[in-house]
């Protein structure tokens, strides 16, 4: 720093301001005056933060902080607003806290506030296994095809809903079909033949006298039902109709009876509240009855 | 490049790739598979190429004897190679995965290219490699030409230079590998860390021995900034990034802080990576570069003052607007509030000062696309703070955060602001280090511009529409008093944005491939040998 | 003021401890009081540290950078407690090195996923999302049926303890062994895992199969523990309420 440039200060003709006189390389300063505006907008932040500082929480002392004059607690807020949004649906929603599915169903103007709630219920958290339009999909069964494994009644419906289906919640509803292949139940030939006599009972044309209906018979029937009709109320499907979880191939049901199934629904207790749980039910039950069940979202 | 080097410094220089080479050894030979493995293969192979490239030309002409009184140029032109390659790396991906985000099969199955392991190649690129490289090429230059001096020593600004791009290099091989500490704009892993803080610690130091010899006895407003980048990134960067690893063979390792404590710290440096990376450095280089090219004198020596310590008090407060209405306590989320509300203040005093100092020169922006990057880069700061601001407040951010509106926030920062500064800086700086009156093409100037300020307001209001929607989505109530919309059916709202922004991305994108295009012309055309033309005060003493 | 500055202006290192002083106050003054005022972090007595399976899946999700489009902190907003469950405690995770709270949700939360989908349809959907959810915009990870490493386990369990986890020597030492049978449910080893980290961890084959120990496993476990390791947030929600 022994050669310092010296530069005179100087009028800058456009602005009119004196320049500070320094040079970087030819770039100068003006000495323009500080603005005003900026000290005016500084003060306004600053009084808005004061303000704030006052009435929420703000500083920290050590070990404990400011409170602020309007005592609040973001944690309490929350859970407030939260009761509010609840207390503002209340007058349709505490209504389906009773499981009185029938008078519940027939009250149109309850059903028509509470199946817009249900399909959202309903996309946001059945959808992703059961599918947007409630279609299913390989490993999750439909549940807009009329069959059902369980039963078509809310009220069993709800109950699938709160415990699931082989869930880990100890009053999981329980269902399993077991590995006729893998566990040697049956040898290679017999899962064969069953599998065809599954394969003809859904299209319409099975021969009752045939090798594989004697197998069916003797190891199917306890829970599918004499010649697949299912309705035992088990959780094993009706394999007389069209309708598949694991796909209706031949290979898909061979898998099905190599390796057995256990799908799992999970429970809906604790995540959703009673009365949530009571209005999907209500909505799912519906939903093979014309699209009268809601949106289908 | 090695040319400019005499033959003792090529000697160090010799002895440095070699160390290089051997940690990249050790490192390889310690962790035998995995990134760690790969990282230290990559410092062998660069150490052994400068080694062979060194050998090579150890005793070639020895550098000009006149060097001490010419500015120190080849790395500040190096650095400027650098930033466009990385920008059309890091652009290209951010392209890409604006693209697998309204087209998510187009992603190849192969885990490298996953989306996640993409988004931070991206952010690392563009901040690190596009925005590091240029705001270190652009900081030789200033620091140069506003002191009046030759750059103290001839050895450390190319150790910053390649340090700190085999840094960036590891960091995004790294994601492609799946080595990740997953804190953002931090990802890197443990021993990068450690290297990068030897960079800087090189830099400043070479930062504040150049400064030492400045003819004049102020410092200029620019290198404030850049000094205050340099100091507060090196704060940020050791502690946020404080870990300690499994195994010192191998990638993986745990930061030491944990939860409410880590998501603090990772905003303290997250948001001053903003503040300081993509703002602070920034600003210096738009003190600079908007005076030098606008003819002009600063409009406010004052303002300046006031705006800069405001900048570096007010900035370090606001991280925890990042945190609003978490597990974060109520009394930091007030603090980060407030604080960003005052941060506006200075902020558009910055920018109002470079406006203010266009007057007289706006026939200038009106004809010099060049300028005219400067001019938007400052409005956009101007717009990005404010929004910044303005979505600091919590009940604002209760509906933008997590939304695509911080995505529009971020680049109408990072392309309104940082890219736009960075490529006024380039045209600038092209011709005049190259020895040459203006670029090659001076028409791809213009088209540049407007493909870049198109790209720019697409991308911004396409995400504004995007975020606003997703947020009001999430939080609409149905006249009963029930949430009105699934989360799925707000990712289907955002298809027709996600696609616009492919579109403007993509127009960006175009106007930087023209940028290289056009420096690589303009570097080809200049004269063997030809330097800037411009000289220091008097003659440096000895290095 | 202006000549003291046109003063400080002339010595570089005047600057660079202005720079110092004036950036160190705001990150002192909110960073240190969250280490001493207690109510910042309250640990429930029932909080567990993750299961090395569990973590083995954590470092997954961060390798993949699921953490880009999936937030983990459900913010104290009424309609985020009504969409995804109790707003997230600082406790949940104050195990977690580092905190993957996120900031951006191109994807839902995931802070109250444990339990919510089966162990299969998160196999099903991690193999390609688009086969459960066809307009989902997640990518597909097919590669997670790699087999999974165990072998740093121990140390990183270690490393967590010395961190201040509470991982007792026990767990460090069993690391590897505790990550394989949690997914064998009917291996000797199960036993221990439900001793060393509690009755609410789930010891099931993740990706359906027990003889294969694959990173799906170790992904799905993850998943699975999401808001699981304490039950405090659903506790908070409901004290809050009778208050
Ligand atoms: C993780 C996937 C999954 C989710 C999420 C899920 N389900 Fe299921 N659900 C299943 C599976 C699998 C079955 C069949 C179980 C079996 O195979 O025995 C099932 C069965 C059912 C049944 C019984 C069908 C019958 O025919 O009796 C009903 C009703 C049902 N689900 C409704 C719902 C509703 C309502 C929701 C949301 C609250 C839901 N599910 C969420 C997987 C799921
Ligand atoms: C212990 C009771 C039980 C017995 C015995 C049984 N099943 Fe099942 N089966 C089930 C249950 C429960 C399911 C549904 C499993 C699920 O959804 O996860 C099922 C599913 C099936 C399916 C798949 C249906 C679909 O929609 O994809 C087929 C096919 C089937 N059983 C065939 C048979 C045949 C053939 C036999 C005899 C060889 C048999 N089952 C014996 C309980 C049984
Ligand atoms: C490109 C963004 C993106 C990435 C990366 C991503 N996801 Fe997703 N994720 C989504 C979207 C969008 C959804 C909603 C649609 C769906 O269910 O697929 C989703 C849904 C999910 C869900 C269902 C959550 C729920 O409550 O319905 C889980 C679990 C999940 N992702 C886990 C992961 C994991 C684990 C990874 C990393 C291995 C990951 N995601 C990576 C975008 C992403
Ligand atoms: C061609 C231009 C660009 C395109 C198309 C682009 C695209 C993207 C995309 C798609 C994302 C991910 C958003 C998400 O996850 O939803 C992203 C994130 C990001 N980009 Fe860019 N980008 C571009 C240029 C830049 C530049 C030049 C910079 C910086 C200088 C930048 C900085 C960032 C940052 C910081 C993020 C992370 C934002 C966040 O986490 O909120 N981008 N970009
Ligand atoms: C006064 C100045 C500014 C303030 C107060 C501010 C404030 C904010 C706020 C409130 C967010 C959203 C946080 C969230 O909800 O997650 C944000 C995000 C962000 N801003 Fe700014 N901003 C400012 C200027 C800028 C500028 C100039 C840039 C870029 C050059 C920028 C880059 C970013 C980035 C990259 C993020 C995304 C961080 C992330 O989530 O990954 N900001 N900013
Ligand atoms: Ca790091
Ligand atoms: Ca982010
Ligand atoms: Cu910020």
């Amino acid at each position: 720093m022994s050669r310092q440039s010296h530069h005179e200060v100087e009028i800058d003709p456009i602005t009119g301001h004196e320049t500070t006189g320094h040079d970087w390389n030819g770039i100068r300063e003006l000495n323009t005056p500080f603005p005003r505006m900026v000290i005016w907008a500084l003060s306004l932040a600053f009084a808005y933060s004061v303000v704030a500082w006052v009435l929420l929480p703000a500083w920290p002392l050590g070990r404990d902080y400011t409170r602020g004059l309007l005592g609040l607690d973001q944690g309490r807020m929350a859970v407030e607003n939260y009761r509010h949004l609840e207390q503002a649906r209340a007058d349709w929603v505490v209504p389906f806290a009773s499981a009185d599915f029938a008078s519940l169903a027939t009250n149109p103007g309850l059903m028509a506030r509470a199946m817009p709630a249900a399909a959202r219920l309903f996309a946001d958290n059945c959808a992703a296994c059961h599918g947007v339009e409630a279609t299913g999909g390989p490993g999750f069964p439909s549940l807009a095809d009329g069959a059902w494994l369980w039963s078509a009644d809310p009220a069993a419906i709800a109950e699938t809903l709160r415990y699931g289906i082989n869930s880990p919640h100890t009053d999981t509803r329980f269902s399993q079909m077991p590995a006729f292949g893998r566990d040697g139940l049956l040898t290679r030939e017999q899962v064969a033949a069953v599998a065809d006599y599954v394969l003809a009972l859904s299209s319409g044309n099975a021969d009752p006298d045939s090798h594989g209906a004697a197998i069916f018979a003797e190891n199917c029937s306890a829970c599918h039902g004499d010649a697949g009709s299912g309705g035992l109320g088990i959780g094993a499907p009706v394999l007389a109709d069209d309708h598949w979880i694991y796909g209706g191939t031949r290979d898909d049901i061979l898998a099905t009876l190599g390796g057995g199934r256990q799908g799992v629904m999970p429970a809906w207790e604790g995540r959703l509240s009673p009365a949530e749980i009571n209005m999907l039910a209500i909505y799912v039950s519906r939903l093979n009855d014309g699209g009268n069940a809601g949106d289908g979202r | 490049m090695i040319r400019s080097l005499s033959i003792p410094e090529r000697q160090v220089a010799l002895a440095l790739s070699v160390a290089l080479a051997l940690l990249g050894l050790a490192m390889a030979a310690a962790a035998r598979h995995g990134a760690m493995a790969v990282h230290g293969a990559m410092a062998m192979a660069l150490g052994l190429a400068l080694l062979f490239a060194l050998g090579g030309a150890l005793y070639d002409p020895d550098a000009p004897a006149d060097r001490a009184r010419r500015y120190y140029d080849e790395p500040t032109r190096f650095g400027i190679v650098m930033t466009l390659c990385w920008a059309l790396i890091g652009m290209g991906v951010g392209v890409w995965v604006a693209a697998l985000l309204y087209w998510p099969e187009a992603t190849p199955p192969w885990p490298a290219t996953s989306f996640g392991r993409l988004r931070p190649v991206h952010t690392t690129s563009v901040i690190f490699g596009f925005g590091g490289n240029a705001l270190i090429a652009t900081s030789f230059h200033v620091l140069q030409r506003t002191s009046r001096a030759r750059l103290a020593d001839a050895i450390s600004p190319w150790m910053v230079l390649i340090g700190f791009n085999l840094f960036c290099a590891w960091a995004v091989t790294g994601y492609l590998m799946g080595s990740t500490q997953s804190k953002e704009y931090a990802e890197a892993e443990w021993y990068a860390d450690i290297w990068l803080v030897v960079i800087w610690v090189t830099y400043f130091v070479l930062y504040l021995r150049t400064l030492a010899r400045r003819a004049e006895p102020h410092i200029y407003v620019a290198n404030w900034y850049y000094m205050a980048f340099i100091l507060v990134v090196a704060m940020l960067h050791i502690v946020n990034n404080i870990a300690l690893p499994v195994s010192l063979a191998g990638a993986k390792s745990f930061t030491i802080w944990a939860g409410v404590q880590d998501a603090m710290v990772q905003w303290w440096y997250g948001h001053n990576a903003v503040a300081f990376f993509l703002t602070a450095g920034f600003l210096g280089m738009l003190y600079y570069f908007l005076p030098v090219r606008s003819g002009r004198p600063i409009w406010s020596y004052r303002l300046s003052i006031v705006s800069f310590w405001g900048i570096v008090f007010f900035y370090i407060w606001v991280g925890s607007h990042h945190l609003h209405y978490t597990a974060l306590p109520y009394w930091v989320q007030t603090l980060g509030m407030t604080f960003s509300v005052m941060l506006l203040v200075p902020s558009w005093a910055s920018a109002g000062n470079a406006i203010a100092t266009l007057n007289g020169a706006w026939h200038k922006v009106r004809d010099d696309a060049t300028l005219r990057f400067m001019f938007v880069a400052a409005v956009f700061y101007g717009l990005s703070t404010f929004e910044g601001s303005f979505l600091a407040i919590r009940p604002v951010n209760s509906l933008s955060h997590y939304t695509d509106w911080t995505v529009g926030h971020v680049h109408s920062g990072t392309l309104g602001w940082v890219a736009m500064i960075i490529f006024g800086a380039i045209y600038t700086l092209v011709p005049q280090l190259w020895g040459r009156e203006t670029m090659a093409w001076p028409r791809a100037v213009e088209w540049h511009f407007w493909l870049a300020v198109t790209g720019t307001l697409i991308y911004v209001v396409s995400m504004w529409n995007a975020g606003i929607t997703q947020g009001l989505m999430w939080r609409t109530y149905d006249a009963n008093g029930a949430l009105s919309y699934s989360f799925l059916q707000s990712v289907q709202a955002m298809a027709p944005y996600y696609l616009l922004r492919t579109i403007g991305g993509a127009l960006f994108l175009t106007g930087a491939v023209i940028c290289a295009l056009n420096c690589r012309a303009t570097m080809r055309a200049a004269s063997e040998g030809a330097t800037a033309t411009d000289r220091p005060l008097a003659p440096q003493p000895a290095e | 003021m202006l000549r003291l500055h046109y003063n400080l202006e002339k010595l570089s290192m005047g600057l660079v401890v202005g720079i110092i002083v004036a950036a160190s106050i705001g990150g002192a003054v909110e960073i240190a009081p969250l280490f001493t005022i207690d109510e910042t972090v309250a640990i429930p007595d029932d909080l567990r540290p993750q299961t090395p399976l569990e973590l083995a899946g954590r470092e997954i999700f961060i390798r993949e950078g699921c953490y880009a489009c999936h937030s983990q902190m459900v913010r104290h907003l009424a309609d985020e407690i009504d969409r995804y469950g109790p707003y997230s405690l600082a406790a949940e995770s104050a195990y977690d090195h580092p905190m993957l709270w996120g900031s951006k949700r191109t994807g839902p939360d995931l802070a109250r996923l444990g339990g919510k989908y089966s162990d299969a349809w998160h196999v099903a959907h991690l193999i390609n999302p688009r086969a459960v959810a066809p307009t989902s915009i997640m990518p597909a990870y097919p590669w997670l049926t790699a087999r999974l490493d165990t072998d740093i386990l121990s140390a990183e369990l270690a490393t967590l303890a010395l961190l201040g986890v509470p991982y007792s020597e026990d767990m460090v030492a069993n690391a590897g062994r505790d990550a394989l049978a949690q997914s064998r449910p009917d291996s000797d080893g199960a036993a221990n895992v439900t001793e060393r980290y509690g009755e609410t961890v789930a010891i099931r084959a993740f990706d359906g199969d027990t003889s294969r120990l694959t990173e799906m496993d170790a992904l799905v476990a993850y998943l699975q523990s999401l808001g699981t390791l304490t039950r405090a947030a659903y506790e908070t929600l409901g004290q809050e309420a009778a208050r």
